[in-house]
């Protein structure tokens, strides 16, 4: 099986939220999403970006969680709170540098994007992926991640697949190719 | 770099260190605690129930697994700072009401589903009412003495405590305090394993050594326990003491495992309490405003407390803003997520974040 990874184009976002609703259909999701989508700029136009978890290299919420809680899936990719685990103590949502993982209260339960594991670790997309209508949200292998920086040759040399743009290396890689190239799509 | 080894070296030695004796300690403590209260309750040894033997044995592999386990966990930084902030504030007003709600009833669990209240209940306190009777029992806290006349006499850690008529109501409830905490137990395992088996959910999360073996063993325990009792009524005894063999065996088995699987969340779970006190303490205390909304969205002392484990992971998010990732809200934080990425400043734009969630 090809490692694939969850592969983002944040400026192609049309804001039609398909990806909070499909979310909460993934199994072990309980009806929640776990994703996020936000506007750019509220107050002057439609721009949209999708948020979700990177699925660290090195997680903070999994290094700050005093019950071990959350777990790294051999893909890589790192999980909701064991449910047996999870003291409610809230240190990860503290932790995250994106401030992904949502908690329950009422539950005492914190419950974060998993990468909807039980499809990911069969090769199937993770839910938000396989919907989004606008190939913001895609899931490639890193051969094709990589056609893609050709396809984006930036003469400037500002190619964005994560890194040094976020706080840690991720699983997830995050692109604009569009505002880099100076392309006014948007804004 | 030589230099950077040896010191990771001598942290790495200095940990083990006080690893080992923490858990030397904690082990001898404990044991011979135990020993001082099996003198007292045995009246100096004199009643000491050998057939219950192996129990003891089990008793004490299990202690030694439970500190291994527990200590190595609590050195963790994140877990350290809970354990020992939160056992300071053990004598808070509100820890009887929140362990009453986290440890007892299990209030949490009955938000999360009631088919899964239902088995926790059922499972949890047949286990907890077959340890309350047969720990004090293996120890000889507890005993019955016959009085010749119909009575027996209830001893507990050495003092008579009642005596009770061997056909009364009190004395059926003793006899067969097993036997209810067997049928809550079972019942409790066959709902987990239908719902296993069942939801589909469920399957695709399960792996055998983690999810079933538990559930297996505490069926074995049960049954096993039950056949006793029928074997005394309906068979008068046949094969009886081949099958407290096994009885004892299974239990011992799962002591042993206890402390590594699934159910070390048992004697873990407590820790919920110490994380909740720690919260409303420090809450009540000082909140942290967040360096953009303004808005307290936790104490001071958490925000610090996550700052400082982050930084022994090399972790720190300080920005160039000036803030600490930490010190914003959560909204606040995402929005300045997308402020980096797409290079306008989102969370200065004084607006509610939209709603997130998909179900409205
Ligand atoms: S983005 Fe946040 S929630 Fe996701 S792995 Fe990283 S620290 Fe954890
Ligand atoms: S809320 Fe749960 S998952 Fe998060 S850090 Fe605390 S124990 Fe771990």
């Amino acid at each position: 099986m090809v490692k694939k990874r969850l592969y983002l184009e944040l400026e192609n976002c049309i804001g039609c939220r398909s990806c909070l609703a499909a979310c909460t259909q993934c199994g072990g999701h309980e009806q929640r999403n776990r994703n996020y989508v936000y506007d750019v700029n509220p107050l002057k136009n439609r721009q949209t970006m999708p948020l979700m978890c990177l699925h660290c290299v090195n997680p903070a919420c999994a290094r700050s969680c005093p019950a071990q809680a959350i777990q790294i899936h051999e893909t890589g990719a790192v999980l909701s709170a064991l449910v047996e685990k999870c003291i409610g103590c809230q240190n990860c949502t503290i932790a995250c540098p994106y401030g992904i993982p949502k908690f329950d209260t009422e539950q005492n339960l914190m419950y974060k994007c998993d990468l909807c594991i039980d499809r990911t670790k069969d090769g199937i997309p993770p839910m938000c992926a396989s919907v989004c209508p606008s190939n913001t949200l895609q899931w490639l292998t890193d051969e094709e991640i990589e056609a893609k920086q050709k396809q984006f040759n930036l003469d400037n040399g500002k190619w964005v697949t994560s890194m040094p743009y976020l706080e840690g290396e991720t699983n997830v890689r995050v692109n604009l190719p569009g505002i880099l190239q100076g392309v006014t799509k948007l804004f | 770099m030589e230099s950077t080894i040896q010191s990771a070296k001598k942290r790495d030695n200095t940990v083990n260190n006080a690893f080992a004796s923490h858990f030397a300690k904690s082990m001898f403590l404990t044991v011979v605690g135990l020993a001082i209260l099996v003198f007292i309750g045995t009246r100096m040894f004199t009643h000491i129930d050998l057939n219950l033997y192996g129990y003891m044995v089990g008793t004490i592999t299990f202690l030694g697994g439970f500190f291994y386990r527990f200590i190595s966990w609590g050195e963790r930084p994140p877990t350290k700072i809970i354990i020992k902030k939160g056992l300071k504030l053990l004598f808070r007003k509100s820890t009887a009401k929140t362990a009453v709600s986290h440890l007892a009833i299990y209030d949490f669990i009955k938000k999360r589903g009631f088919y899964r209240w239902m088995q926790h209940i059922l499972i949890g306190w047949g286990c907890v009412l077959a340890c309350l009777v047969t720990f004090p029992l293996v120890f000889s806290w507890m005993y019955f003495n016959m009085d010749g006349n119909g009575y027996y006499t209830v001893v507990l850690m050495g003092v008579d405590l009642v005596r009770i008529k061997a056909d009364g109501i009190i004395a059926w409830f003793s006899y067969n305090a097993l036997n209810i905490s067997a049928i809550m137990v079972i019942t409790g395992v066959c709902m987990a394993l239908y719902r296993r088996m069942k939801n589909m959910q469920a399957r695709a999360e399960q792996k055998f050594m983690y999810d079933f073996l538990p559930l297996y063993m505490l069926l074995f325990i049960s049954v096993t326990g039950l056949l006793l009792t029928v074997q005394n009524v309906f068979l008068h005894g046949w094969m009886q003491p081949q099958m407290s063999l096994i009885h004892q065996f299974s239990v011992i088995v799962t002591l042993i495992y206890l402390p590594f699987g699934k159910l070390a969340h048992i004697p873990f779970r407590p820790m919920s309490v110490l994380a909740r006190n720690y919260r409303e303490h420090y809450g009540e205390q000082h909140m942290k405003e967040c360096k953009v909304c303004g808005d307290k969205f936790v104490s001071v002392e958490q925000s610090n407390d996550v700052i400082q484990v982050l930084g022994t992971n090399n972790m720190e998010f300080n920005m160039e803003d000036g803030f600490n990732l930490a010190e914003l809200c959560l909204p606040c934080r995402r929005k300045y997520r997308i402020a980096r990425f797409s290079g306008f400043a989102t969370h200065q734009v004084k607006v509610k974040e939209a709603n997130q969630n998909a179900r409205g």
